[in-house]
């Protein structure tokens, strides 16, 4: 439970982090709105990281089982 | 079974992903013009207009010519052109006394040509107005200049389309997690037919984990649509037709999960979901196949439209578009396998436990 408090919380402080860089959406829109694209694919790849860490859990419930000590 | 049978599409997937994100960041646009002003004009003045334009190279290319064009048959071409840098040009148009329609105005977009950026349009760049209308003298200003003899742009280049800028790339990462997300789903479906029919006795678990992959991709699509229309429909949720669709379709995935977990009887739960599958994938198409066609979307080949194309996905695009689609749906498959035999590890283990005590 504290982890998905802790990603929360990571989250929240990623977009804080962005929208006051100074730069606000700005940001965002400078150079052709390339870092649209930018913000695209990293949360792609935080998606596909969710499902690893998703299926290591799972993994080692079952070490566990196999090895209870 | 050899290694290269087992491991090549796993292999085929993560090359396609890979080569999508290599070819699809890498390319450049082609030129296009990013914003005019002023937007507003009155006829029988002289207008300096100025041209912002992206990738362009309007200074090193001397022959650069600029048409003011209300349709396929009116327009002038500008009296002067002065390039202030590769990006900034401004252009000087005498508007005729007069507009070749009867209405008091006219929506005019303008049309940039030279030779080494090739052709570029802004639409509806210049809203013009008259007092009073005189159609057959309009006609003679408007009829003199015709748009002939524009360059072709060189090199492998994805379209500029106006709002979406360098977010074209999008289409390479958005779109195939909702194609893939079908395809997934599609597998679910047929696993939980053949569990029903009795042909595959791990066709339930099969369907759990081909959903778990979909339900993955179809909230990732939701994600990465909300942060792209934050940027071009200036809103994360603006209520559009597919958007709500597909919202609608994840939440009746993510209901198999809960229904899944609510069933403590393995037996019926396996069957009782298996069927609830079915109805989902059948309720999945009218939602994303008929429904956004039927009004008004934001999204390009919705309201009438079927299928998406010309500047929206041109030949370069689909050259980056269908591998990632296959990629992406690759991944979708690998990603369920693992969960699959996860799972299947999880029974035998927890049997063997079983049997010893």
């Amino acid at each position: 439970m504290s982890k998905r408090i802790l990603i929360v919380a990571f989250i929240l402080v990623l977009s804080q982090l962005a929208m006051a860089s100074g730069t606000g959406e700005d940001f965002f829109r400078a150079t052709g709105k390339i870092y649209v694209v930018f913000a695209v694919i990293i949360s792609i790849f935080a998606g596909l990281i969710f499902f690893l860490f998703r299926l290591d859990r799972r993994i080692s419930r079952i070490e566990k089982q196999i090895n209870p000590s | 079974m050899s290694v290269l049978k087992q491991y090549w599409w796993k292999t085929l997937g993560a090359l396609l992903v890979l080569y999508s994100l290599v070819a699809g960041l890498l390319l450049p646009l082609k030129p296009g013009i990013i914003e005019t002003s002023p937007s507003i004009g009155v006829v029988d003045t002289t207008m300096d207009i100025s041209i912002r334009g992206y990738n362009s190279h309007y200074l090193s290319s001397g022959d650069n010519r600029v048409w003011l064009k209300l349709s396929n048959e009116f327009m002038i071409l500008a009296s002067a052109v002065r390039p202030l840098s590769e990006t900034n040009l401004i252009a000087t148009f005498q508007i005729p006394p007069f507009l070749p329609v009867p209405e008091q105005s006219a929506d005019c977009s303008i049309v940039l040509d030279n030779s080494i950026d090739g052709p570029a349009v802004k639409p509806t760049a210049l809203f013009l107005r008259q007092k009073e209308n005189n159609v057959d003298m309009g006609f003679a200003y408007w009829k003199k200049d015709q748009i002939q003899n524009l360059h072709t742009s060189k090199g492998v280049r994805f379209p500029f389309r106006g709002i979406l800028e360098e977010t074209i790339r999008n289409t390479y990462y958005h779109v195939p997690m909702w194609f893939g997300m079908i395809f997934l789903f599609l597998g679910s479906l047929v696993y939980s037919i053949k569990f029903l029919r009795g042909n595959d006795p791990h066709g339930a678990e099969k369907t759990t984990a081909l959903n778990m992959a979909g339900l993955l991709f179809g909230i990732l699509g939701l994600l990465t649509g909300m942060i792209w229309a934050k940027f071009t429909w200036n809103s994360f949720w603006s209520m559009d037709v597919k958007q709500n669709m597909a919202a609608i379709a994840t939440l009746i995935y993510l209901a198999y999960f809960m229904l899944r977990s609510a069933i403590e009887d393995e037996d019926k739960r396996d069957k009782v979901t298996s069927a609830y599958n079915i109805f989902a994938f059948i309720t999945l198409i009218p939602l994303l196949f008929i429904i956004p066609r039927m009004t008004d979307s934001l999204h390009p080949g919705n309201g009438g439209n079927p299928a998406f194309g010309g500047e929206d996905l041109d030949n370069t695009m689909r050259l980056v578009f269908y591998p990632a689609v296959l990629g992406w749906t690759l991944i979708g498959f690998w990603l369920a396998d693992l969960y699959f035999r996860t799972e299947q590890i999880k029974l035998r283990v927890l049997t063997l436990i079983n049997d010893n005590q």
